[in-house]
């Protein structure tokens, strides 16, 4: 019997209302990403790839359509309420890093602890865990500026990681780094995926991972081309 | 979590410490001017209050002209006539009445020229009611005989006008001799403790007014109401008015000691009211200061919003941490307003105190820092509030896309 889909959208449109002019970003969008996968979502330039990370991390809702998490309909949530799905099931890695450039590096990765209102001594030690996990226990008190890009993207992964999450999305998360930081940020995401048996969506164009992932989702003017799940190879080439 | 709010929330304000430092600089300056206007109004009002008190209960003052135009009546040099006099005395519960007059006249000593403000009383009747119902007190020497040539003075007027002046001095007024016989001690403002005073009749001979006063005490009697006391007069004094016909006459002003007190006390919790207004304006200013900060501050975040939101932060959550930001703007400037106010207004009791101007002690309560620490606490959120929700309406894909 096959596993209840963590993440599932059912005919998903988004449509931005430009003046006059109506742009569907996404086309009735229908997917299913099953606990544990690995997913990539490519595609060209403003085929929506971000949009549709948006709505499967919770950040934003369709337009039209259904989206479900672990079976239940989130796509008519309040912001708070979505702000509450994100905080405890969702982790998000940037392309731009995102981290708050006031807070060092441990403050950044207890934040989202801080939002969960997990208790100081708490947040402080597995913040530290993490760190120390990725690297990064002799950045502890420096701040994101201090930083170089690879080790601002493992503390924002340190961060993603901090609440437990079920899912993991990244944004490109190699776009801003040489190839050689990037190859290490994506086998930590790899090692996750692993290890830690998280569920991990990754909008990227790096083939590196594309190779890695058993399920590739390719999209063109906001409607997926192929799902690799089933065509059984990449069909979507540039 | 609040801490970490604060932590949040004081992180960024350090981030930008000169615009920081600024915002906050207008609210100090709003509230340094309610707390050292209102603590220094608060001592006038004790001081004021104290030295009515001092006035016995039973006393009634009698001034011609209506009070509303009390300028007038000190400068337009509207008097009692003795008709006046005769006729509060006649009045039904008076026990005494003390007409007093004075008039500013040069007073010689030692070769020195000063003008002093000369005192009219009538020892005889009066004096009792002086000591007794008015305070006035010996600080050396002792109090004029009757129908003589003998002056008593005022606690600054040996401080002050004639310095070394000693009881026993001879001094001219007039071209006639007298003793300084008496010192006062200080009743408690520059204007009061400047006066000499001499018996009534040596007054009415030196300056040539023969007649009336400029006003007039009177005493009532143990067993009279004051108010009612205070009625006869006045029926007494319209009578005397009337039987004047064709003259046009100024009406008179009649006061208990009690209600002089209860219309002073009005008029200084009005001013304090004016004061609290004008100053509330300054703190306003410093509030839209705030304001101001607040929303720059939320355009220049919105992509730190957006990381927030997209890390769980709930929309109260931002609220909060702006609304902590625009508080504590609020709050460190009422301290800094608090201390510096008080500061001035202890700075001007000391100055008032050593320079005899005025028995003055600025009033420093704990209500008053609490009120100033609140209400500045309460502008700087109120302030913040607007700004706050702005930021929390932002949607986090929104503010995460915004460069």
């Amino acid at each position: 019997m096959p596993k209840q889909p963590l993440i599932k959208l059912k005919d998903a449109w988004k449509i931005y209302q430009l003046g006059e002019v109506e742009l569907a970003v996404l086309r009735g969008i229908s997917l299913e990403i099953a606990p544990g996968g690995f997913v990539t979502i490519m595609g060209p330039s403003g085929s929506g790839k971000s949009t549709l990370l948006n709505i499967i991390g919770c950040l934003d809702i369709p337009t039209k359509g259904k989206v479900f998490l672990n079976g239940k309909d989130i796509s008519e949530l309040s912001q708070d309420e979505l702000a509450e799905i994100r905080g405890q099931k969702i982790g998000f890695v940037f392309q731009q890093f995102n981290l708050l450039p006031n807070l060092n590096s441990l403050e950044n990765v207890m934040l989202p602890m801080v939002f969960q209102g997990r208790p100081e001594n708490e947040r402080r030690e597995k913040a530290k865990a993490l760190l120390t996990i990725l690297d990064l226990e002799k950045r502890i008190s420096h701040r994101p500026a201090e930083l170089s890009g690879g080790e601002q993207q493992r503390i924002a992964i340190a961060r993603a990681m901090s609440n437990d999450p079920e899912i993991i999305l990244a944004d490109e998360p190699t776009g801003n780094l040489d190839s050689a930081t990037g190859k290490m940020i994506m086998e930590i995401l790899i090692d996750l995926h692993k290890k830690e048996k998280k569920t991990i969506v990754v909008v990227t164009h790096d083939p590196y991972i594309a190779n890695y992932s058993k399920e590739i989702i390719n999209l063109k003017d906001g409607q997926i081309i192929a799902d690799h799940k089933r065509a059984g190879k990449v069909l979507w080439k540039k | 979590m609040i801490k970490e709010y604060i932590k949040i929330a004081i992180k960024s304000l350090r981030r930008r410490p000169v615009r920081s430092w600024l915002t906050m600089i207008g609210v100090v300056i709003g509230i340094f001017l309610i707390i050292s206007l209102l603590s220094l109004s608060g001592g006038v009002k004790t001081a004021i209050m104290q030295q009515l008190r001092m006035m016995g209960k039973d006393l009634i003052m009698i001034m011609p002209g209506e009070l509303t135009d009390i300028v007038t009546t000190f400068i337009g040099g509207l008097e009692l006539t003795d008709d006046d006099i005769e006729a509060i005395k006649k009045a039904k519960g008076v026990d005494v009445v003390v007409p007093m007059t004075y008039k500013g006249e040069a007073m010689r000593h030692k070769g020195e020229k000063k003008t002093v403000l000369l005192c009219g009383v009538p020892i005889e009747d009066g004096l009792d009611i002086l000591r007794t119902d008015m305070g006035l007190e010996l600080k050396e020497g002792r109090w004029p005989i009757p129908g003589k040539r003998e002056i008593f003075a005022g606690y600054l007027v040996p401080e002050d006008i004639f310095p070394g002046m000693k009881v026993g001095a001879e001094v001219t007024v007039r071209g006639k001799q007298f003793k300084i016989v008496g010192v006062l001690k200080s009743i408690g403002n520059k204007s009061d403790d400047s006066q000499v005073y001499v018996d009534l009749d040596i007054f009415r001979e030196i300056t040539g007014e023969r007649t009336g006063a400029k006003m007039a005490i009177a005493k009532a009697k143990p067993d009279y109401l004051v108010e009612e006391v205070v009625e006869n007069i006045k029926e007494n004094l319209e009578e005397t008015r009337k039987r004047r016909k064709g003259e046009d006459l100024p009406s008179y002003t009649v006061l208990s000691s009690d209600k002089i007190t209860g219309i002073v006390g009005s008029i200084m919790n009005l001013m304090q009211i004016a004061i609290f207004g004008f100053a509330s304006i300054a703190v306003v200013v410093g509030g839209i200061g705030i304001m101001n900060t607040m929303y720059t501050s939320v355009h220049e975040r919105i992509r730190e919003i957006g990381i927030m939101k997209a890390v769980g932060a709930k929309s109260k959550t931002i609220v909060l941490i702006f609304l902590i930001e625009s508080g504590f703007f609020g709050l460190v400037g009422g301290i800094g307003g608090i201390v510096l106010g008080l500061g001035l207004a202890k700075i001007v009791e000391i100055y008032c105190q050593t320079q005899h101007l005025f028995l003055l002690k600025a009033s420093i309560t704990p209500q008053l820092i609490l009120f100033g620490l609140a209400f500045s606490f309460i502008i700087g959120c109120l302030s913040g509030f607007f700004p706050a929700k702005k930021a929390s309406k932002l949607k986090p894909v929104d503010a995460l896309r915004y460069e």
